[in-house]
């Protein structure tokens, strides 16, 4: 049986007065983000019990999880998962792929860099964009709005 | 511009909730600023932390000593709790423009202007 075609969300807000599409909050973002913590901080204790040197490689198991998870069909982390959210392609509205999940992970240090302004800026950005996710051209969606099983190849 | 007021009444009283209680955690826990750790100059949202934990413990001078944009949050988170408004709207230069006041102070308190 074939698939049938993709298409994007009926949803379709006034001319200039919003996102173009339904968007996670902020809540739910910082949400996703606090659960992915809790394992990344457990695995990153004990490689810093083991050998202090050893946190660098907790920082990239980090950028391992995010990009694997993120680049993924799915592109949800577990966090995301359970908030009910996901990371899409903004051009396309499908997956990101592995390298752009990287590029997206590796721009978060700018978002971090002015003391988190570019993670702020989804407050008052009309896509609800982080500056990472301006960046790797990215938004983040309700898992409801955007399905899975609507995504192009 | 059209902001979300539920959005922004979560991140005002978590910013509230965060003022009244890292102050009494062990060791005063906060946000470092990346930009002034690496190279000594300060971000437009530096001294944000400060200033609202001292505007909610009603220590407005050292809070505008801080950052004015500090007085200015914990009014509006205040406003936003209070008064729940179903919509809120900004001017496009609204946000911009504080930032860049905010940054100004910033490098002048920090004696690089």
């Amino acid at each position: 049986m074939t698939e049938p075609p993709y298409r994007p969300p009926t949803y379709q807000p006034p001319a200039g007065t919003g996102p173009s599409g339904p968007r996670a909050n902020f809540g739910q973002r910082l949400g996703a983000w606090i659960v992915d913590l809790i394992p990344l901080a457990v695995v990153g204790g004990i490689l810093y019990a083991i050998s202090r040197p050893l946190v660098y490689v907790a920082i990239l198991v980090g950028y391992a999880y995010f990009t694997y998870f993120e680049g993924s069909a799915s592109g949800q982390t577990i966090g995301k998962k359970l908030l009910g959210i996901r990371v899409i392609n903004f051009s396309t509205g499908g997956r990101l792929g592995y390298l752009r999940a990287f590029g997206r992970e590796l721009a978060r240090i700018l978002s971090s860099f002015l003391c988190y302004l570019g993670y702020w800026w989804m407050l008052w950005d009309r896509e609800k964009q982080t500056w990472h996710d301006k960046l790797a051209t990215t938004v983040v969606v309700p898992e409801s709005a955007y399905p899975v099983e609507h995504w192009p190849n | 511009m059209a902001l979300d007021p539920g959005e922004l009444r979560l991140v005002g009283a978590g910013m509230l909730a965060a003022g009244l209680t890292l102050p009494l955690l062990p060791g005063h826990p906060g946000l470092h600023c990346p930009l002034r750790t690496l190279t000594g100059v300060p971000c437009p949202l530096c001294g944000l932390s400060t200033s609202v934990e001292d505007t909610v413990r009603i220590h407005p001078g050292d809070a505008l000593a801080a950052n004015p944009l500090g007085v200015l949050l914990v009014a509006l988170a205040l406003c936003l709790l209070v008064l729940r408004p179903a919509r809120l709207a900004l001017p496009r230069a609204a946000i911009p423009t504080a930032l860049a006041a905010s940054w100004l102070f910033e490098l002048h308190r920090f004696s690089i202007l």
